[in-house]
């Protein structure tokens, strides 16, 4: 691994890819059936984040607002917001859940946000999440956290059979998905929490949802108690886990930092192998592996002869740059949001927390990118190739279906890094 | 003495249809059930599209980072364009409680070091309006240091809305920039364009005809626009406002510091983009102008007939229920029209008394202004035989249910339906709405399901 920085000097962020807690937060309750995101601030921080959801998936958002003044900023302490909030939600719709969570506004003025739940007799859950702390990220874990300390009922039974998985913010709903089926696989009941893979997974249904249109239920969520084995993905959600096993003792964890690649995915198949006591997989599995083999091998000379540049949240990027790195591929930069423990983990020369103008300096160290909508303008200004990955993807369509994970991600995502930097050789030569 | 505007002068503006109808709740969102952006989004909306200044937004992460990047503002200023850029002081808990100024006053220094920017625009959020930085102070300072303008921007977003927004962005124009430079020469038929912003280029769709007609955009807020050249829009003869009511206050104040008159027209479909045209002569009041417009537009009107004419076949008896808001509740209708489509029914339900006034002058009679589309629309259509049901995404649905083809009516964001040739560009996705199959085939049921 290579030098790592872990915090910016400048005082400002040019062109930051970095988001924001409380947009972690929504995207969280949005794995949660028939759930109403609450966001506790301005109108615009709502607004704001339905609008990039919308676009990233293409598919409704359900998400409210408390909508807080300047006026009311002043007088009230979340009381009348909230509860006002809850009431008019109910005059519409019935959610199963209401997902509350706080911008940097409520935080700065001190709202008691755990104070003012316990007067609302709704099913709740309310999480801190000020946006001039942490990231998407820890936005999405706090929330996990927060759904399964509130919601989540203590259990002395076990049942083996039974799986949680816990998945960070920056797997797409196929990926969840597919995560889910490799271990059902292995004959395991699994629940995500949060689940995107059955509500924000593009599918059309019978009507308009005004609520979350799918996601784990709530009735499963406090259910989850009795569960055998957790399963976290992504160093943000091993908090998560950790709160989850507060209420079994019985319970037994196993923590991935990510899914990426032939080894780690191997790692989860032997798990489960050991769970089951199976002595192979089911046969996909087996041929997916072999097919990623493949894959590797083919890839491996236009990888081999690729600079890259990651920017991402720091769980995918963990993923991202295993997966390059098997094939090859040289990971000359990699840019997260924010500090992380993965970083001392990541398969990079170089790792810092910063922006893509940082990324512009290092310009001449890398070749192709792979990173969110925002680093179209630095590809373009720069003639570097580009693969998109991450929140958010506003140039392109088809995004809760782009899988990278496990062994069958993993292949197509190294054809597609292959393919992208041939394509830009091919387009430099040209001149 | 603080350049912090007064919201309730703003929001009681004499100029407005309105305004004597509108009560104090008018602006008071309520909780649970608003939607729309705040005050920060729509100040952003104004301002941003000066590509040669920076928009510095002095706040926590969510302001810029779902926002920058968003609009397809266009420009052909030849430096970096910052409008496509996010600068942000991304404040942290620490700057929460001991103050963001030191970090603000860093930040406009990195980017007048790195940029060189003509002014800086430093946008309030609610969070560092909320622990009081004093950004007239900084500002005034930095201007002071570097030697351009820097605008403090006071909208944060919890003090109203998009529409409150623009208005405070517009005020920090009138009190910063405007009438702090003259321009090299003048002519008698220098206009500025207020609240056009250039989306996907709207504004090169007729900027050529006003300079072939000798008028000069002397300058704009803010599509391609310039600093300096706003700067001297104090010497403009007409104040034109496309299509946003929200920078009334702006022209007011306009005409009654420097005395120039305004005109509020739009430049959507071809018979707005005819009038708008004969409107801007006409206020400019030079009788060879006019004629000139005139011929200008039997010329243009011809050509865009011509270019029309494949389609005519095509849309002829064709029917369509349009759900959007504002102006587009009848701007978009008149478009259609112009292209031999029938509007039966237009939502009005997100207008202003206003834009409803105009909604009913274009459908006519017979046309349905709906006050609840989202009951209303499914019905219409089957009530009416419409064969296109134009709305945002979430009403794709309904289409589907009902059979007939959809179009994306927040597609303008990505594509110029302006001006006389952005019609054809509506023309052109409309044909391909109604000949796509795709509407019907998602309809179909499973086998599994008969």
């Amino acid at each position: 691994m290579g030098e790592v920085s872990h915090k910016s000097v400048k005082p400002l962020q040019v062109n930051p890819f970095k988001l924001s807690q409380p947009m972690g937060a929504t995207l969280a309750f949005l794995g949660v059936d028939g759930c109403m995101p609450l966001m506790h601030g301005g109108q615009g921080c709502t607004s704001f984040t339905k609008v990039f959801y919308t676009r990233h998936f293409c598919e409704p958002i359900a998400i409210q607002t408390t909508a807080v003044t300047d006026a009311i900023a002043v007088l009230d302490g979340g009381d009348y917001s909230i509860v006002e909030s809850v009431k008019n939600i109910c005059k519409k719709v019935s959610p199963s859940l209401i997902g509350l969570h706080t911008t940097g506004l409520p935080e700065t003025k001190g709202d008691d946000i755990g104070g003012v739940s316990s007067q609302v007799d709704y099913p709740l859950v309310y999480v801190n999440t000020p946006d001039y702390e942490g990231g998407l990220e820890s936005g999405w874990a706090l929330t996990c956290k927060a759904i399964i300390e509130q919601l989540v009922e203590p259990s002395e039974a076990v049942n083996d059979n039974k799986l949680v998985l816990l998945p960070h913010v920056s797997l797409q709903p196929i990926e969840v998905e597919k995560i889910k089926q490799f271990i059902e696989g292995f004959g395991f009941n699994v629940l995500a929490l949060p689940d995107l893979s059955t509500s924000l997974d593009g599918h059309l249904g019978d009507k308009q949802a005004s609520l979350s249109s799918g996601g784990i239920s709530v009735e499963e969520i406090k259910m989850l108690g009795d569960a055998g084995l957790v399963i976290s993905v992504g160093d943000s959600m091993q908090t998560s886990a950790a709160a989850l096993l507060k209420n079994n003792p019985a319970m037994r964890h196993r923590h991935f930092a990510h899914l990426h690649g032939l080894e780690a995915t191997d790692a989860l198949a032997e798990l489960l192998l050991a769970e089951t006591g199976f002595s192979a997989p089911p046969i996909p599995v087996a041929r997916w592996r072999q097919r990623l083999q493949d894959a590797m091998l083919d890839s491996h000379f236009s990888l081999g002869q690729t600079r890259f540049l990651v920017v991402a949240e720091p769980d995918q990027i963990a993923g991202i740059c295993q997966s390059l790195y098997d094939a090859g591929g040289q990971v000359t930069v990699a840019i997260p949001t924010v500090d992380s423990p993965q970083l001392e983990k990541i398969r990079a020369e170089k790792v810092l927390v910063g922006d893509l103008e940082d990324a512009e300096h290092l310009a001449d160290d890398y070749d192709l990118i792979v990173g969110n909508f925002h680093c179209e303008a630095l590809a373009h200004r720069l003639d570097k190739g580009l693969v998109l990955r991450g929140f958010p993807n506003w140039e392109q369509v088809g995004n809760p279906l782009k899988n990278d994970v496990l062994y069958e991600g993993g292949a197509y995502f190294l054809f597609e890094c292959a393919n992208a930097a041939t394509a830009l050789r091919a387009h430099l030569a040209a001149g | 003495m603080s350049q912090k505007p007064k919201i309730k002068e703003l929001l009681d503006e004499s100029a407005c249809a309105h305004n004597k109808t509108r009560t104090q709740a008018c602006n008071a969102p309520t909780p649970g059930a608003t939607t729309g952006g705040c005050a920060f989004e729509g100040a952003q909306i104004s301002l941003f599209p000066y590509a040669d200044a920076a928009h510095l937004v002095h706040g926590p992460m969510t302001c810029l980072a779902s926002s920058w990047e968003t609009r397809a503002t266009q420009t052909d200023w030849p430096g970096r364009d910052l409008t496509q850029m996010g600068f942000t002081t991304d404040i942290s808990l620490s700057d929460v409680v001991f103050s963001g100024e030191e970090k603000l006053t860093k930040a406009i220094d990195y980017i007048m070091t790195h940029y060189s920017p003509e002014a800086v625009f430093v946008y309030a959020t609610c969070v560092t309006a909320m622990i009081g930085d004093d950004l007239d102070l900084i500002c005034k300072q930095a201007a002071d240091k570097h030697g351009v303008p820097m605008v403090p921007v006071h909208a944060p977003g919890f003090v109203g809305s998009k529409n409150l927004g623009s208005r405070l962005g517009g005020e920090a124009v009138l009190l910063n920039l405007i009438g702090t430079l003259e321009p090299e020469t003048t002519t008698p038929f220098d206009i500025n364009l207020i609240g056009e912003y250039n989306v996907t280029g709207d504004m090169w769709q007729y900027a050529h005809l006003l300079d072939e007609l000798g008028i000069r955009i002397l300058s704009t807020l803010s599509g391609n626009g310039r600093i300096a050249d706003i700067r001297c829009a104090h010497r403009a003869r007409l104040n034109v406002i496309v299509c946003a009511k929200s920078l009334i206050s702006l022209t007011r104040k306009m005409q009654e510091r420097y005395g120039i008159p305004q005109v509020s027209l739009s430049f959507y479909g071809k018979r707005d983009t005819s009038a708008g045209l004969l409107a801007i002569a006409e206020a400019l009041g030079n009788l060879d102008l006019i004629a000139r417009t005139k011929a200008l537009i039997l010329r243009e009107e011809a050509k865009l007939e011509e270019k029309l004419k494949p389609y005519r076949a095509l849309f002829a008896g064709k029917k369509a229920v349009l759900n959007t808001g504002g102006n587009k509740t009848w701007s978009i209708a008149a478009a259609l029209q112009d292209l031999g489509i029938e509007v039966v029914a237009t939502a009005v339900k997100k207008a202003t008394e206003d834009d409803r006034e105009k909604a009913r002058q274009t459908l006519g009679r017979d046309g349905v202004l709906m006050m609840n589309p989202g009951v209303e629309q499914a019905k219409l259509i089957e009530e009416k035989g419409a064969h296109l049901l134009l709305a945002g995404g979430r009403s794709l649905y309904t289409a589907i249910k009902k059979g007939i083809a959809f179009a994306d009516v927040n597609q303008e964001k990505k594509k110029s339906y302006g001006g006389y040739e952005g019609l054809l560009n509506l023309a052109e996705d409309l044909k391909h709405a109604l000949q796509n199959p795709v509407f019907t085939l998602a309809a179909r049921r499973a086998p599994w399901e008969k």
